[in-house]
């Protein structure tokens, strides 16, 4: 069985390699990888041929809701963001704080924390709010290297930020533990480290340059835009947060997709500029490209593995692994685990490894929570990478992507030192879960 | 109520399949992208005709 | 230009077989028909639907047995697949419709609870799509289905799952799992009305004991055992013991914690007269470190990995070369019913219930699930119905 599944995983290896050095994307070549695996699993019936073409297809399935979640939440972003709605707040916040560096730098964590808080992926933060934010942070005199650390960092801690915490939630649906009790266990870490991280890297002014001279690069708002048409939309969303959480049998379930469609519509109806929908909406597709295709291929990718045994295989060299070795490789294995397979890696070692620590009397709840803030940084990995290269792209950094990578090298050992204290000591913090209660 | 809201599903995947639909037309170069967009339409399409 | 074309109908061609292969494969899955046999117990046969009207005409409808005794006694509610990829309830539950005969009180038996579920795949996770038990007139297949029911029948989810009545925060998938959604509600989502129909009937019928059968991984604590609240306990104990003392296999007791909300095993207790136990048998295809998904690792339970780990002391129940095979799990819940059947009217025997023909255990290994169902093609057209 080992022999068979090893060579099953070396041709999934050598297909990803071979289409790679062939000059194709980490989209295709993870495909190339699926379907490798997947002829090859058939010459041992694992699976079936004849059932190939049906676990690739089924495998597309497995985040589709996600799909529509950062469709639909991204086209909202795009049309507040096409209204002028983030200039205006970017612009506030510079033209406020400019001489108030902490606060300006505290602002612009938020406002890249809330998308993906409320989104679950730090990409639709980048892609919805990472340009303007890049542009003040570089107005505030921060290189554009260390802009991209920053987005990368913060965008990352927003998709493990509360409410919504794909890794974590794909957790809890897999070991039956319900998704509750996390807003303490990872509200406070993301706000300390993100703080940090900010101060850290943005604090030092580098470039020269005044308030005036950046009021005046940056670029205008449409006439009209006030602070109510900003908010208005955000408000609408929240008002239907909140009242499936305050009157939740009474009120009909509108799911997060539909949420940020009528969220988008109020956008699009206070808009002081035109919007073509359709136009933005295309566009705002094309730009999630890459996004949306890595999740299908990760769900292919994710079922072929399962359906060869090499998922399986992943599973038993985790939980055989002893344990202070094992505590120690968290700070390996979970982001790399992310950047090959993203939110696949939470399925495959995630839920043997938190079933394991349950087992031996870790709390599972902030073990989780521990365990997605080092999820996040395996998205700054090869092969996907996907937040550290719209990190670079939205920051406009022209250098290597590994000097961008070794300069978020101290908020990322920090990030991983408190998560494995998170999960090593969860039974001690088990308090932030009920007082989240 | 439900049943409305489930219609309303099935509109918003017919707009995000009608959307890489168009940028599939409208993508002329680049292999790599037609290829992504017909991978991301193949859940929305067996979602549509109600197999999956 | 032209090779533009070329790659974009190659792309398109390639896209479409795959896509037509698969979808003609999942579209059968969803409407292929498990025939069962109405054994010579059945009385009565109604629909979910008939104890909640939202029911009606949706996916989510299934069919409910009634076997009545020869003389009045207790009702006993037997639930299968609540979790449609644990079917050695759903195999448990049919040996007892097409064999049980009632010699007092009631048997009420809901083959496919979650049907909608049962007509559904599980994204990312490889399963067969069906599997086959063998038996003396050819194999019977089955649909393997998921934990979930299919949003082409519930859909959307909520962004957290808002437990009725508790308010209790859960993971959004669950809304669509038939052991997080009990009381139920009959104007909430699609399976909070499947758990309350089957509250209603418990209440209307004045149901004694509800069984909700299960399987789960060697890798989870609760597995291998019967679930019971407090109300529940004593009766769960001593089948427990009697099992343990008579039958030779474990099968220990976990209490239902209060705490956590929506499952069977709590919400049953609580909002009815009824007393509610879950049975749990070892499923090692659901564990996570194992080979491939086949139906030979579903059916027999036999993994390498695991008996590895095993040997490390890191499962929760007995493992060794021989795995887990079907017949043990479905043997081992038959005796298990049966048990609390005999436990409970020893101690009410003015609501006893009498069952015959059930095989327990031992016999089940003897003789293999398989040969306790009838051939559909040989049994008369209106004992035969699909489900």
């Amino acid at each position: 069985m080992y022999t068979q599944i090893g060579i099953i995983a070396a041709v999934m290896v050598l297909a990803y390699v071979a289409a790679k050095a062939a000059k194709a994307s980490v989209e295709a070549s993870m495909l190339a990888a699926a379907v490798a695996g997947g002829l090859a699993g058939a010459f041992v019936n694992t699976p079936p041929a004849a059932e190939l073409a049906r676990h690739l297809v089924e495998g597309a399935f497995t985040y589709l809701d996600v799909i529509l979640v950062f469709s639909t939440a991204t086209i909202f972003m795009a049309i507040v963001s096409e209204s002028g709605g983030i200039n205006y707040v970017v612009r506030g916040t510079i033209k406020s704080f400019y001489n108030l560096r902490l606060i300006a730098l505290l602002l612009l964590m938020i406002i890249i924390l809330i998308p993906g808080a409320l989104t679950g992926a730090g990409s639709v933060s980048l892609l919805v709010v990472g340009a303007p934010v890049a542009m003040a942070l570089s107005y505030l005199g921060i290189p554009a290297r260390k802009v991209a650390a920053i987005l990368f960092i913060v965008a990352g801690l927003s998709a493990a930020a509360p409410p919504v915490n794909i890794w974590a939630m794909i957790l809890s649906a897999g070991t039956a533990i319900p998704y509750v009790g996390f807003e303490l266990p990872l509200g406070i870490p993301v706000l300390v480290l993100g703080t940090f991280t900010v101060l850290f890297l943005g604090w030092k002014k580098e470039g020269t340059g005044d308030k005036e001279s950046a009021l005046e690069d940056m670029p205008k708002t449409p006439a009209g835009m006030n602070w109510w048409r900003v908010l208005l939309p955000f408000l609408v969303f929240f008002g239907m947060v909140a009242a499936y959480r305050l009157w939740p049998f009474s009120t009909p379930i509108l799911g997060l997709p539909l949420q940020f469609v009528i969220a988008g519509l109020v956008a699009w109806l206070v808009s002081p500029t035109k919007i073509n929908i359709l136009t933005l909406s295309r566009n705002t597709i094309q730009r999630l490209l890459p996004l949306l295709a890595t999740m299908i291929v990760v769900g292919m990718l994710q079922q072929i593995m399962t359906t060869t045994g090499i998922r399986g295989l992943i599973s038993f060299a985790v939980i055989s692994t002893p344990l202070i070795l094992l505590f120690f490789s968290l700070a390996v294995i979970i982001p790399v685990s992310e950047g090959v397979l993203t939110y696949g890696g939470a399925a495959i070692i995630g839920i043997p490894l938190v079933w394991f620590l349950d087992s031996i009397g870790l709390h599972a709840t902030v073990a989780i929570a521990g365990l997605s803030l080092l999820w996040p940084l395996g998205d700054g990995l090869p092969p996907t990478a996907l937040i550290g290269r719209l990190s670079v792209m939205v920051s406009e950094y022209k250098g290597t992507y590994w000097t961008f990578l070794r300069s978020t090298w101290v908020p990322w050992v920090v990030i991983t030192i408190v998560g494995i204290l998170m999960v090593v000591f969860s039974a001690k913090l088990d308090f932030l879960v009920k007082w989240s209660m | 109520m439900s049943m409305i809201i489930m219609i309303i599903y099935y509109i918003i995947s017919a707009f995000i399949l009608g959307m890489l639909i168009w940028n599939f037309i409208r993508e002329k170069k680049s292999t790599n992208d037609m290829l992504l967009y017909l991978l991301v339409m193949i859940p929305l399409i067996l979602r549509l005709l109600r197999v999956k | 230009m032209k090779k533009e074309r070329n790659i974009r109908i190659v792309l398109i061609v390639v896209m479409a077989l795959v896509l037509i292969q698969a979808g003609i494969q999942l579209f059968q899955h969803r409407h292929y028909q498990i025939p069962l046999v109405a054994g010579p117990g059945v009385t009565k046969v109604t629909n979910l639907s008939d104890y909640c009207e939202g029911l009606k005409g949706t996916q989510a409808d299934t069919l409910v047995f009634f076997m009545e005794g020869k003389e009045p006694g207790g009702k006993l509610l037997i639930i299968a697949n609540t979790h449609s990829n644990e079917p050695a309830a759903l195999l448990t539950a049919l040996i007892f419709l097409e064999n049980a005969v009632v010699e007092k009180g009631t048997l009420i038996i809901i083959p496919q609870f979650n049907h909608s579920g049962s007509r559904h795949t599980r994204p990312g996770d490889g399963y067969p799509l069906y599997f086959e038990i063998p038996t003396s007139w050819g194999s019977k297949q089955f649909r393997m289905g998921n934990r979930d029911a299919s949003p082409l029948d519930q859909w959307p989810d909520p962004d957290v799952y808002i437990h009725y009545p508790d308010r209790q925060l859960l993971s959004f998938l669950d809304i669509r799992n038939t052991n997080r959604t009990w009381p139920g509600r009959a104007n909430g989502a699609l399976m909070e009305k499947v758990t309350f129909a089957a509250m209603e009937i418990m209440r209307n019928e004045g149901v004694d004991l509800a069984v909700d059968i299960h399987g789960a991984e060697t890798m989870f604590p609760v597995t291998n055992c019967i679930v019971a609240p407090e109300k529940s306990m004593r009766i769960a104990t001593m089948t427990s013991l009697t099992l343990q003392a008579r039958e030779g296999f474990d099968n220990h007791v976990e209490p239902s914690p209060k705490g956590f909300r929506g499952l069977s095993h709590r919400e049953i207790g609580d909002y009815s007269e009824t007393l509610p136990f879950l049975l749990e048998a070892p499923l090692p295809f659901l564990d996570q470190p194992t080979g491939p998904k086949t139906t030979a690792l579903l059916l027999d339970g036999k993994d390498p990995f695991l008996l590895k780990l095993s040997q490390k002391k890191k499962l929760f129940v007995p493992y060794d070369e021989n795995g887990w095979p079907m017949d043990n799990r479905v043997g081992q819940h038959c005796s298990a019913v049966l048990e609390l059947l005999q436990q409970y009217s020893r101690k009410n025997p003015e609501r006893a219930i009498q069952v015959l023909q059930v095989p327990r255990y031992a016999e089940v290994i003897e003789k293999g699930v398989g040969y306790y169902y009838h051939d559909p093609a040989q049994t008369e057209k209106k004992n035969v119905y699909f489900n």
